[in-house]
């Protein structure tokens, strides 16, 4: 496997603003990564500096190799979709996709076969004689992802390229891109806020906050292992419940606060007395029959999805639970609860580093 | 008549009055002076019957006497150097300027807004700053000139018929540029940003994105000033008054001094009103450009 693009020891200052703090990333060919987190976080500014709109005050970028700290865009041979699209609405369909071929002199006639072939594959044929201002959003959208496949570039970047667009075509569009991918076999750097559009598009989530990558890796190892109590609470969806607790005398159970107090056992030895806060997630948290779980809950709220009910307590620390099983709960009444003990996550009281 | 007043009140008679006032106010205090003014070029009209509203009726007699005079050509020719000179002037100054202000330094807009100072003076004092700037034997315009090494002997810019309409042009210019330079502003500014970063990772150096993005994107903005700028030039008449008075012998007229000076000097309102039908033909066009170029302005 060849690195397609390697960040290291990456910073970038706005002033006395430090966006992006130390930033190691190694990008293998043909991977589909997503860079997520809450806004603010840094993660297009890690996009626009890959794509050279926003010059790397210190470390080391390289593209298929080269160092390209310096590089202007238009020699970096990336191609990016913005959010906007940023289609040019003074040409057709057609223009747009072959803008880039004309800047480089290809002629007219293999340019725009090249928009015909691209057109086909996009679903766009018919489109080609209009102008940006007659398509609609997931048409426009289209248009902006042929016009970066047409100039067959080292990279895709994409910036939060579905946000304006509807549920349903969101859904849908998620997968015309990532099979869009995967036919080209391009490499491909996606900025997204929603975790769910990483998890299930990416081959490598990358997530951030503050300007730092707070972890990195497949999806399901965040999902499985997050590194800290932010990675935990930012992926997955409800958001994982965490509760302070304590570690019990033995070593081998956890005192948690919710309601009076609860014991839950564990399946590896720690430290006895030390406050941790343990995370659970809602889906692995079970119904049990009376007397057999580790939690006796009371409702709070209960809203039902169909496919899913989900309860929130009316505990102190609120904990939520996503049951399939249709059993009617109505708030007000106590519940029973129980988890395994591997889907226990505990983090460090202070630092909130897993334990 | 309860029906009526409420109509009026609150109804279509309500539209209509509101159609109504704009409409007459126009018709009252544009269109009938314009549509007299017609009249009059195929009148004849002397002092004695000036107080008269219809006067003898000679066709085309003053169109056919006024291109046989001598001066109507020479006059015509100097309009459209005028035109030309000046709206080349402005809008080549202009749009550079809102490109160098474009780049946004610090104090920039601050900066641009100041450049209106020239726009917001009164024609006839433009006309003085300029007399005493081209003034040939003390003017800071030869003595720049002659220092610079351009010139050897002072130029006498106003009353030199080989430079005084020259002269004229130069203050039309230096007064009409911060107009120029402030719609095109406003143009420049509503061009989206991320259309340049799109181009840029296409590929296009600044000069290729400047004449496939800035200049398409800009079609109507330039399009409306430069049919404002032919309207504004015709109307411009203090420039003429302050610095040359059309002399020396007609090398700076122009027809809209000359019609003034045709009917307000020499009494002769019928070649007066004869020049200003000429140039209403040249203003409605002009009006026409802007009001279409205005309204097929482009959005993504």
């Amino acid at each position: 496997m060849t690195k397609q693009i390697e960040l290291s020891g990456v910073n970038k200052y706005y002033g006395a603003f430090h966006a992006l703090k130390n930033i190691e990333l190694s990008i293998e060919k043909g991977t589909f990564v997503a860079l997520v987190g809450p806004s603010g976080c840094g993660k297009s500014t890690l996009l626009r500096s890959l794509a050279g709109l926003e010059t790397i005050s210190s470390g080391d970028l390289k593209i298929a190799g080269e160092l390209m700290n310096n590089v202007p865009p238009r020699k970096r041979d990336i191609a990016m979709v913005f959010q906007s699209y940023a289609l040019y609405p003074h040409m057709t369909v057609e223009q747009n996709l072959t803008y880039s071929l004309r800047i480089r002199g290809v002629p007219k006639a293999e340019a725009k076969k090249a928009a015909e072939e691209v057109a086909a594959t996009t679903g766009l044929s018919q489109l080609l004689g209009r102008y940006p201002r007659e398509l609609s959003g997931g048409q426009r959208q289209r248009v902006a992802m042929s016009r970066a496949i047409i100039r067959h570039p080292k990279a895709f970047l994409f910036d939060e390229p579905l946000s304006n667009l509807d549920a349903a075509l969101r859904v849908h569009m998620r997968k015309e891109i990532r099979a869009l991918h995967d036919r080209l076999g391009a490499t491909s750097v996606y900025v997204t806020h929603d975790q769910i559009e990483a998890m299930t598009m990416a081959d490598h989530v990358v997530v951030m906050k503050d300007g730092v990558i707070e972890q990195q890796g497949a999806p399901l190892e965040l999902y499985d292992r997050p590194a800290n109590k932010f990675v935990a609470g930012f992926i997955g969806s409800p958001a994982m419940n965490f509760v302070p607790a304590t570690v019990g005398e033995d070593g081998r159970s956890l005192a948690v606060d919710v309601g009076e107090k609860q014991t839950i056992l564990l399946d590896r030895q720690l430290e006895p007395g030390r406050a941790v806060i343990a995370g659970l997630r809602p889906e692995h948290l079970h119904f049990v029959e009376p007397g057999q779980g580790v939690f006796r809950l009371p409702v709070g709220v209960v809203e039902t999805t169909g496919s899913a009910t989900y309860i929130t307590t009316s505990t102190a620390a609120e904990v939520t639970i996503v049951e399939i099983s249709r059993r009617a709960v109505k708030t007000g009444d106590i519940i029973d609860v129980s988890v395994r003990p591997a889907d226990v996550h505990i983090f460090d009281e202070k630092t909130g580093l897993r334990i | 008549m309860k029906r009526l007043l409420s109509s009026v009140r609150d109804g279509r008679g309500f539209d209509i009055v509101l159609v109504a006032f704009p409409l007459g106010f126009l018709f009252l205090m544009a269109g009938l002076p314009l549509l007299y003014n017609v009249l009059m070029s195929f009148q004849e009209v002397d002092m004695f019957s000036l107080g008269t509203f219809l006067r003898p009726f000679v066709g085309f007699k003053n169109y056919t006497d006024l291109f046989a005079q001598p001066e109507t050509w020479p006059i015509l020719g100097n309009t459209a150097i005028f035109v030309i000179g000046s709206i080349a002037g402005q809008f080549l100054i202009g749009f550079g300027l809102a490109l160098f202000f474009w780049v946004n330094f610090p104090g920039a807009s601050w900066l641009r807004g100041l450049f209106l100072v020239s726009w917001v003076m009164p024609g006839l004092v433009v006309g003085a700053i300029w007399n005493w700037i081209l003034s040939g034997d003390f003017g800071v315009l030869n003595f720049i000139l002659k220092e610079s090494g351009i010139i050897s002997g002072n130029i006498f810019w106003r009353s030199d018929p080989n430079y005084s309409l020259y002269a004229v042009i130069m203050a039309n210019v230096w007064l009409g540029t911060a107009f120029n330079m402030i719609l095109l502003s406003v143009g420049l500014a509503s061009i989206p940003g991320d259309l340049y970063e799109a181009a840029e990772l296409d590929g296009a150096n600044a000069w290729q994105r400047f004449w496939t993005i800035t200049l398409p994107m800009m079609r109507s903005t330039i399009g409306a000033i430069i049919a404002l700028g032919l309207i504004f030039t015709l109307q411009q008449f203090d420039l003429f008054a302050a610095i040359t008075s059309g002399g020396p012998n007609n090398s700076s007229n122009v027809t809209q001094y000359w019609a003034w000076d045709l009917s307000f000097r020499q009494y002769d309102f019928a070649k007066g009103a004869t020049i200003s039908v000429i140039m209403i033909v040249f203003v409605m066009f002009a009006a026409i450009v802007y009001v279409r170029s205005t309204r097929h302005e482009v959005r993504g």
